[in-house]
């Protein structure tokens, strides 16, 4: 789970004196939404899709516009409006850490350089949900199960001995603080339709088995540190 | 209303051959038990007996790929125990069991289209919604429910079919053949798939090309039960399908969203399930003159299954204790 494997290194750059009009086109045909800015290999800013709407008032679009102001916007570059040196990550910080930092600086992408700030590619947060979405197998056909284990070592086992008795495959595991401080709730995502018998073996095992949606996971405890 | 002596039940011991072993859920004991059920209350004689004949590769082919068809025929030759998961437990007899399971719905348009009957309930296996188009998924091979709307199209020349899909789980396979097709409404209320298998069916799926408007999903949280499916049922498929207005109504029947069942995480009771069954014979005397086939997906409690088919069927037929 690197970002190297994951980052798109496709890449579509503009120069700093390229024009804003020209970059705003080729954002709009190749539908990009973060532009990394580039001179002489090296990232020197990033542009997004923002910056240009902000730089380009909708009247320059409306009939009747002076053509001095036209004419003013249209002279401006990608100097005057980019981002210079934008937060970037590298090719080994891992999907991660590019999660944490995306939602801690509340950045949509990030160009990914290496040491001597050569652009290799670009991760935004479209890449990262991909990567968790396959993590979490939930494109894959299977039945998530809630169960509810005391907080002690072994239970997960036990669960999970369950499911290979049956000979079912795992698609994910998730576990999660549940209300009270004794238990903890384990999620296993199945990949089978057929889950009558597991449930029926962890209830004959004492497991309690809850409707996932009695777990509100948005009302688990979880560290704020905004 | 509906007259007595028009309402068809397909049953078919051949279906039974389809061995999954007795540890499946979708097992042949729980059709045997069905059929004993129905024989023992005295309702099966009350009704028009129909039996199944293979379906003809033809109508096969017009829902699924000759090359699946040919390799799901090879996996049972072969003898081999599952076949592309291990949910879809086979053995030599199962290609043969879902060529009947097809043909018999065939069989129920045939009967209903010539007038005959008016309303048609298949007691067949193995089921049917699963299937997509060259994938055998939940103990599904023949996508019967789909291979019988496009029976009714080509071979009957009707041109607008609703699907109303019941089971609990969402008909993955009925959505995709039918998601680009404007002629082919799907309408499906099932466990959310977040919780329940297959992970589809999703309230934003709502079909694609010439196809959107015409695939509806009615998600239903885990632990709910009659209510919730009361108020999906009045409030967003009837008038769904009223709008559509079919010329022929199809019921994908699974008896899984009961709460015994441990398939999934629905609560219906009995009585929810009459809901349903009233809601079917609503919704066809309204768009269709009466004309409705019902077909048995999903239901694996074999304690409570049987009475639930026996609770619809008599409300099918208007023979209600
Ligand atoms: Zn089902």
């Amino acid at each position: 789970m690197f970002v190297r494997d994951k980052m798109v290194t496709e890449l579509v750059v503009v120069s700093p004196q390229d024009t804003i009009l020209g970059t705003r086109r080729l954002m709009i045909e190749k539908q990009i939404r973060h532009m990394p800015v580039v001179e002489d290999g090296r990232l020197v800013g990033i542009v997004t899709d923002r910056d240009i709407r902000d730089a380009m008032p909708s009247l320059l679009f409306e009939e009747g516009v002076e053509p001095e102001v036209c004419k003013e916007i249209a002279e401006h570059i990608i100097s005057d409006i980019m981002t210079p040196d934008p937060i970037t990550i590298s090719v080994v910080h891992t999907l991660q850490d590019a999660l944490l930092i995306m939602y801690h600086k509340k950045v949509g992408a990030f160009p990914v350089v290496d040491e001597e700030g050569h652009l290799l590619g670009i991760i935004a947060i479209r890449d990262i949900l991909k990567a968790f979405i396959n993590l979490l197998n939930i494109e894959e056909p299977g039945t998530l199960l809630c169960v509810v284990v005391e907080e002690k070592p072994g239970q997960m086992k036990k669960v999970v001995d369950v499911i290979t008795e049956e000979n079912i495959s795992l698609g994910s595991v998730l576990v999660a603080r549940y209300w009270d401080e004794d238990h903890r709730a384990l999620f296993p995502y199945l990949l089978t339709c057929n889950v009558a018998t597991v449930k029926r073996k962890l209830m004959d095992l004492g497991f309690e088995l809850i409707e996932p949606m009695d777990m509100l996971l948005d009302q688990v405890p979880v560290n704020e540190k905004e | 209303m509906n007259e007595t002596g028009k309402t068809g039940l397909v049953c078919d011991e051949r279906c039974l051959l389809h061995d999954t072993g007795d540890h499946h859920p979708e097992s042949a004991s729980r059709l045997r038990a069905v059929y004993a059920w129905l024989k023992e209350s005295g309702l099966a004689a009350q009704l028009v007996p129909i039996e199944a004949q293979p379906a003809n590769q033809r109508w096969i082919e017009a829902v699924h790929n000759i090359h699946y068809i040919r390799k799901f025929e090879d996996a049972c030759l072969y003898g081999l125990p599952d076949f592309e998961h291990t949910d879809n437990v086979i053995c030599r007899d199962s290609y043969d069991a879902a060529l009947l399971s097809a043909g018999g719905v065939l069989e129920a348009v045939d009967a209903v289209v010539s007038g005959r009957l008016d309303r048609v309930f298949c007691a067949l296996r193995p089921p049917g919604h699963h299937a997509e188009r060259d994938k055998s998924m939940g103990f599904c091979y023949f996508n019967n429910v789909a291979i019988a709307a496009r029976y009714l199209q080509l071979q009957h020349g009707i041109e607008k079919v609703a699907i109303i899909d019941f089971d609990v789980h969402h008909g993955n396979g009925i959505q995709h053949i039918f998601e680009e097709d404007p002629t082919v409404l799907y309408c499906s209320l099932h466990e959310h798939p977040s919780f329940a298998w297959p992970g589809t069916g999703r309230d934003f799926e709502e079909g694609k090309g010439e196809g959107e408007g015409f695939t509806f999903n009615v998600p239903v949280l885990p632990g709910r039960g009659d209510k919730e499916y009361r108020k999906a049922v009045e409030m967003r498929i009837k008038p769904k399908v009223k709008a559509f207005q079919p010329e022929f109504l199809l019921v994908a029947m699974g008896f899984d969203a009961h709460a015994d069942d441990l398939m999934a995480d629905i609560q219906l009771t009995a009585e929810g399930f009459d809901f349903l069954s009233r809601t079917v014979v609503e919704l066809a005397e309204c768009c269709t003159g009466g004309r409705v086939i019902s077909v048995l997906e999903g239901g694996y409690n074999p304690l409570t299954l049987p009475r639930l088919v026996e609770s619809h069927l008599r409300i099918l037929a208007g023979l209600e204790k």
